[in-house]
């Protein structure tokens, strides 16, 4: 029982930071019909840069994250937007999922090339002990992941649900066309999808790349993971992208240990199967209804 | 129309599209002020395209538009908003998993005026009592004929001179869509100028002013809604001639 509540507590954990991700990737699909194949990446790269940020300036991860999140939302919020989203739009969904797979080759080979082939250990936020409260037992630093993706997540969701500016961007995702009809800024609502976005992944990165080490290859993983995540959970509903990536967490970690960790991977997928088989628009997803 | 009809929204040789295909081939549409006005016509005839123009939502390549004495032609939607124009699309144009009141909130945008906003919306719920009682319910839950109370109080939000309104009784019972074309009559008596999109013409028609007639993109007949009704042409082609039971486009 105390294995097990040490176990559910770190898959809540892993899972709370695939759901930062998930949502992240959500939030661009609702908005803009983006479906980022280079998220995993996106998680990827901030990781390396805070290790160089952390070596070149020598300060600590924190400070580190604190210069690489500006960084991350000029170039991977509003550049990502502006010089490969933007020109693409016009042109239907498809061209732009090449174009994200493209991106996320091309930053896959380019972290290999500055940062090298091997993993590269990452620094906790908080170091990692051991703590019992009642019997059960916990890992410090899984609980801080847990603290800090939560206290994300539920600031997110406030935002989105209680400020004028977050409901538009719901409304932006929900009915583009209806939310432009309302005159709501609708360019400018994606453009704040995008940095949010890329403010999700560089605070997933900081959390995730203590446990996966910084490696150009984390991307792959990742990014599968958060598109499991959303699609398990309903890609249509920000609260989907959530409860996926919670749910992913917790199995891929329970099965790990009372199934077999060589199939650690295999569990989300299977969970995948089963959810598109049975409720194709996601557990928590809305039906899409397109009319002619 | 006649000369002595006060005119208050004019397009000249609208010529636009979707990409490369062209629908409007050369609009020129007159409507009267504080008037229903019932546009009618054929699938394809280009109805919901003008609307669309009209709001600044379709590529004009040519010809221009005049609402009141301003040329409205480049405008983008916020711009009409702004100038005392309104849209209601056809089907449903509700953000179904909020409240109604935030989804009657964002009627308010292009006042970025919240407090101004909220003052409007009590408004809206002296003319809509039933989007008072439910302000507070997910809109998604409300009937087909509440979402489209919702949409339309949405729209006079702005307190618009003059709405667009497409296909309002799509989906609607019969009852309904007596409701909903009473409720545009009250604002058309408040001065109000409606311009309206329906497939059933008959029914449209008889409570309207006027009647406009598209066909293939172009003004084929207008006139008082008696005239167009009783046009032996229009009787012919439109009004009992073809059944069209699909959307416009």
């Amino acid at each position: 029982m105390a294995i097990f509540s040490q176990l559910l507590i770190a898959g809540i954990a892993t899972g709370a930071i695939y759901a930062l991700i998930a949502v992240g990737f959500a939030l661009l699909w609702q908005t803009s019909e983006t479906i980022n194949f280079a998220q995993g990446e996106f998680v990827m790269v901030p990781g390396f840069i805070i290790l160089s940020m952390m070596s070149y300036f020598e300060i600590g991860v924190i400070p580190a994250f604190l210069i690489t999140l500006p960084i991350m939302l000029f170039v991977f919020g509003y550049l990502f937007k502006k010089i490969l989203v933007e020109p693409l739009i016009p042109y239907g969904d498809f061209p732009l999922v090449i174009a994200t797979i493209g991106l996320a080759i091309m930053l896959k080979e380019g972290a290999k090339i500055i940062w090298g082939a091997n993993a590269l250990p990452f620094p906790e936020v908080v170091s990692d002990q051991i703590i019992k409260f009642s019997g059960v037992r916990a890992s410090v630093a899984d609980l801080t992941t847990l603290g800090i993706a939560i206290v994300i997540i539920i600031g997110l969701q406030l935002f989105l649900t209680r400020t004028f500016v977050g409901r538009s961007m719901e409304a932006t995702a929900q009915n583009p066309d209806v939310a432009r009809i309302l005159g709501i800024d609708v360019d400018r609502m994606v453009l704040y999808t995008f940095l949010f976005n890329a403010g999700l992944v560089t605070v997933g990165a900081l959390l995730i790349t203590p446990s996966y080490l910084a490696k150009f290859s984390n991307g792959e993983t990742l990014g599968l993971l958060a598109f499991m995540a959303a699609i398990v959970g309903g890609f249509n509903q920000v609260r989907g992208a959530l409860i996926g990536g919670f749910l992913i967490g917790i199995i891929e970690n329970l099965g790990a240990f009372y199934i077999s960790s060589g199939y650690r991977t295999a569990f989300p997928i299977v969970l995948l199967i089963l959810v598109i088989l049975f409720k194709p628009e996601g557990l928590f997803g809305r039906k899409e209804e397109r009319s002619i | 129309m006649d000369t002595n009809t006060d005119i208050i929204l004019r397009t000249h040789d609208l010529i636009g599209g979707y990409g490369r295909t062209t629908i409007l081939h050369g609009t020129s549409v007159e409507v009267p002020r504080a008037a229903l006005t019932t546009v009618i016509g054929p699938n394809g005839a280009g109805k919901s395209t003008l609307f669309k123009a009209l709001f600044g939502m379709l590529d004009i390549r040519s010809g221009t538009i005049d609402l009141d004495g301003t040329d409205i032609t480049a405008m983008n939607p916020m711009q009409k908003l702004q100038n005392g124009m309104a849209y209601v699309p056809q089907g449903r144009n509700i953000f179904p998993q909020l409240s109604v009141e935030h989804n009657l909130e964002f009627g308010g945008v292009s006042l970025r005026n919240l407090p101004e906003t909220h003052r409007r919306m009590e408004r809206v719920y002296e003319q809509f009592p039933i989007l008072k009682e439910r302000r507070k319910t997910q809109a998604g839950t409300l009937s087909g004929g509440e979402q489209k109370m919702l949409e339309i109080g949405r729209a006079m939000l702005l307190e618009p001179k003059f709405l667009l309104i497409d296909e309002p009784s799509i989906g609607l019972s019969p009852i309904l869509v007596q409701q909903t074309f009473d409720l545009l009559l009250k604002l058309r008596d408040k001065g109000v100028t409606i311009l309206m999109i329906e497939q059933n013409a008959k029914q449209a028609l008889s409570i309207s002013d006027y009647g406009i007639v598209l066909q293939q993109g172009r003004l084929a007949l207008d006139g008082t809604a008696d005239d167009v009704l009783n046009h032996p042409e229009i009787g012919r082609l439109f009004l009992g001639g073809v059944v069209n039971v699909e959307g416009d486009e």
